[in-house]
């Protein structure tokens, strides 16, 4: 089987620099960061700029948004993270990861996830360990906990699971961590890839977990999470197609197909149940993320996803029926 | 019938190869060896024990006579052998050790490790003119890897061996950036180095390791001429050192002169020289090479300064330095000077300096793989963010500096070196849209040998067609 995707349109003003992340909002809109500094918010039927926050001196590392596209959380290159308002377009929050507070060493931010129920966000950084941040306006940025993984290689990447239970992070080494966020502790660990794994999707019901990495291929694992305490069985299947490394994924709001944006500049879509690939579309550029329209799509359409790259230019693709 | 042990491998005490009577002949347990039971009678045994007895000469007396550099003293000791003697004498061991494919050993101390003894220089030498040994063994039980100390010294061996058969000298910084995931730090470079040439009885030139010395030129097109009277000539095929700015009396150029390049690494700017690369027949004219081996010491920063104030501004300066926080603070040296030398800037920078690369955005370009780029330590990213929080940071540095830290990699140069050899009729890669890339021969000019010249030549081309290249700042 397979789908066929079409471009839809650019964004009206690309950015002067890599796009470094996307994430297509509740409201339908779309925010953008990128290696030039600035964040940028699109409406997705137009692909016209809503707003642009004046540039950031270095660049825009990491994106996250809650689920109804009111916040979004957003970290720099030296570790400042800010929580945006999205409907007013300003910030309402700022926190200096990398500046000394009392005796803990400054350990700047790398990735940012805020927990889908609120409150909190998780940050990475380059011990290896997740903190947990309070992410409420007056106190933004109070570290609240810290979850460590055991090892001290960079966490690459963080990631709430939908239902704000737990966090996966993921590291330069190649493992995934899932913490539970209740009672700060370590679920499991898994060992899938033996290079960096660069991003992470959690599926909506939090059951799976896909892990883009640099070793060029992307992961299935079943986190399943039962009371009892037993985790789910891991890795339970590979994808592979990309001929370099697999920058960005995400899985769609109906669970059936995963996203993938690779340096070999092409854009993957997979069904996830016959774990094979149905749609690649090629960029002009390394696709450094890629996001989903996260309503459902009408019953029949595959959906629509947008797309960052090196280009700077933010790309809306939808699918064209079934296939 | 007498039952011998083969044993495959000789423990401590059986080197002499000697017959052990076993006490139950078919009870592999009792000698707690893997015994392979062999039926001979006593001459195939005085054989088998003289045989044994021979290759043990052979590994030991072998070793023994480079121990002792006293011995061959009217002897020119030949250090290309006496290299490949201790290699050979590493795989003969390695052969011997496990002779056929299904041997197993059960037990550990049954494994006698295999061993390459090199001479201890802390140690001085015993009465007897045979200087003490230390043993670098594989397998060894250690964190780091049971082959990586044996895997060194064979690579350091490698390494040697390829500088004297091409008569290329090679310098110990050289050795370790040529494998610095294998070797770790440099002081183990130096230390086996050292070792080996004490180990074959040459000196460490013997084996065409040179001493790093201080800043560097070639090119003909520059003669300096120093108030002692003495001339410096440059030279397309050669280095000239370069010498400290208060003993220059004055500078002369050659006509047709095009372009200057500095380079960061002795490696490169010495491969350049080779390759009489300052005349190349794909630019336009001839040029100078200038390499400060790293940190340019103050004379090679004057060289540079003096150039650069007084060569017509249609002549580009291009820098080419690693990928990295440290090959951009090196650029930033030449071009803006250094902090503890701030006092004398107008000496000592040459603001037109221009940086052509390496740049890890646009490796792709030339056909390198993503993979084959360094990862990033967690030196190179505190270097790199503490260069980030300068201000004034040109933006094409800021660019390479927040590529670097976001893809976690590093260009070196000599990641170019591991670029697919696709050429296009200027010897230039062409990206294409898909990942098919498009060949096509060369033709009317030769084509640059390989890729660090054919990258060089497209770098120079473009500066000095008009430095209209966005990507030199």
């Amino acid at each position: 089987m397979s789908l066929a995707f079409l471009h839809a349109h650019d964004c009206s003003e690309p950015h002067t620099d890599s796009v470094w992340g996307v994430a297509w909002t509740a409201t339908d809109s779309v925010i953008s960061i990128s290696a030039d500094g600035s964040l940028k918010q699109w409406d997705s039927t137009s692909g016209q700029a809503l707003h642009t926050l004046p540039p950031h001196t270095l660049g825009l590392v990491s994106l996250d948004v809650d689920p109804a596209g009111k916040q979004a959380l957003y970290n720099s290159l030296e570790g400042l993270t800010c929580l945006l308002d999205v409907d007013s377009g300003r910030v309402v929050g700022r926190y200096e990861s990398y500046a000394r507070s009392g005796n803990d060493a400054a350990e700047p931010a790398w990735s940012v996830s805020l927990n889908p129920k609120g409150g909190t966000y998780a940050a990475t950084g380059g011990s290896g360990s997740v903190s947990i941040h309070s992410a409420e306006s007056a106190t933004f940025g109070e570290r609240r906990a810290t979850l460590t993984s055991g090892r001290s290689k960079f966490g690459m990447y963080c990631k709430h699971s939908p239902d704000g239970t737990r966090v996966a992070m993921s590291s330069e080494a190649g493992q995934i961590y899932i913490f539970d966020l209740e009672s700060e502790k370590l679920l499991s660990t898994y060992t899938s890839h033996a290079m960096t794994i660069r991003s992470l999707a959690w599926s909506p019901d939090a059951q799976l977990l896909i892990s883009a990495s640099e070793d060029k291929r992307l992961t299935l694992h079943d986190v399943r999470y039962s009371p009892s305490g037993k985790p789910g069985s891991g890795a339970v299947a590979t994808f592979t197609g990309h001929s370099s490394w697999v920058l960005s994924t995400d899985i769609s709001p109906d669970s059936r197909l995963a996203l993938s944006g690779s340096s070999d500049k092409t854009i993957k879509v997979w069904d996830i149940g016959a774990r094979a690939a149905v749609s690649t579309i090629q960029d002009t550029g390394e696709v450094w993320s890629v996001s989903w329209r996260p309503r459902p799509p009408q019953h029949g359409s595959p959906g629509a996803f947008v797309s960052g790259g090196e280009d700077g230019v933010v790309r809306w693709w939808r699918g064209a029926g079934a296939g | 019938m007498r039952y011998k042990m083969n044993f495959d491998i000789l423990e401590d005490d059986d080197w002499t190869g000697q017959v052990r009577d076993v006490k139950d002949p078919f009870d592999p347990q009792a000698s707690g060896h893997d015994i392979l039971m062999l039926d001979l009678d006593d001459d195939e045994l005085a054989a088998m024990n003289s045989e044994n007895d021979a290759m043990f000469e052979d590994l030991v007396g072998e070793n023994a006579s480079q121990a002792d550099p006293m011995q061959d003293d009217f002897d020119q000791i030949d250090p290309v052998a006496g290299l490949e003697n201790i290699a050979i004498g590493f795989f003969e061991q390695l052969s011997t050790a496990f002779p056929d494919a299904e041997y197993h050993s059960h037990r550990k101390r049954e494994r006698n490790p295999i061993s390459i003894s090199l001479v201890d220089r802390t140690k001085t030498a015993k009465e007897d003119g045979a200087s003490t040994m230390k043993t670098v063994s594989f397998p060894q039980n250690t964190k780091r890897g049971s082959s990586r100390s044996t895997a060194q010294v064979l690579r350091i061996i490698d390494l040697m061996h390829e500088a004297l058969h091409e008569e290329v000298p090679i310098t110990k910084r050289d050795m370790y950036y040529r494998d610095v995931s294998l070797f770790k730090t440099q002081s183990i470079v130096n230390k086996y180095v050292d070792d080996l040439a004490a180990t074959i009885g040459v000196g460490r030139g013997d084996l065409n390791v040179r001493a790093s010395s201080k800043g560097l030129f070639s090119g003909a097109g520059l003669t300096i001429h120093l108030h002692s009277g003495e001339t410096l000539y440059g030279n397309d095929s050669e280095s000239t050192l370069i010498p400290v700015a208060d003993d220059i009396e004055k500078f002369e150029m050659r006509d047709g002169l095009s372009w200057v390049l500095i380079v960061e690494k002795e490696a490169v700017f010495q491969t350049l020289a080779r390759l009489s690369f300052s005349k190349h027949p794909c630019l336009p004219g001839h040029g100078i090479i200038i390499t400060g081996k790293g940190y340019p010491d103050i004379a090679t920063r004057q060289l540079v300064c003096t150039l650069a104030d007084n060569l017509p501004v249609i002549i580009p300066m291009i820098a080419l330095v690693d990928g990295d926080a440290f090959g951009i603070d090196i650029m930033s040296v030449y071009k803006f000077g250094s902090s503890s030398m701030s006092h004398e800037r107008e000496t000592l920078t040459a603001p037109r300096l221009q940086w052509a690369g390496v740049f890890g955005s646009e490796l792709a370009q030339f056909g390198v793989e993503r993979d084959s780029m360094l990862a990033l330590t967690k030196h190179d990213e505190k270097k790199a963010r503490t260069l980030l929080s300068r201000p004034e940071l040109p933006a094409t540095w800021r660019r390479e500096l927040q590529h670097m830290i976001f893809t976690r990699r590093k260009a070196e140069i000599e990641v170019l070196a591991n670029a697919k050899p696709l050429v296009n009729d200027l010897g230039f890669i062409r990206p294409s849209s898909s990942n098919n890339q498009i060949v096509t021969p060369p033709v009317s000019l030769p084509s640059p040998e390989n890729a660090l010249t054919r990258y060089l030549v497209h770098k120079l081309s473009v500066a000095i067609a008009g430095r209209a290249a966005p990507t030199l700042v």
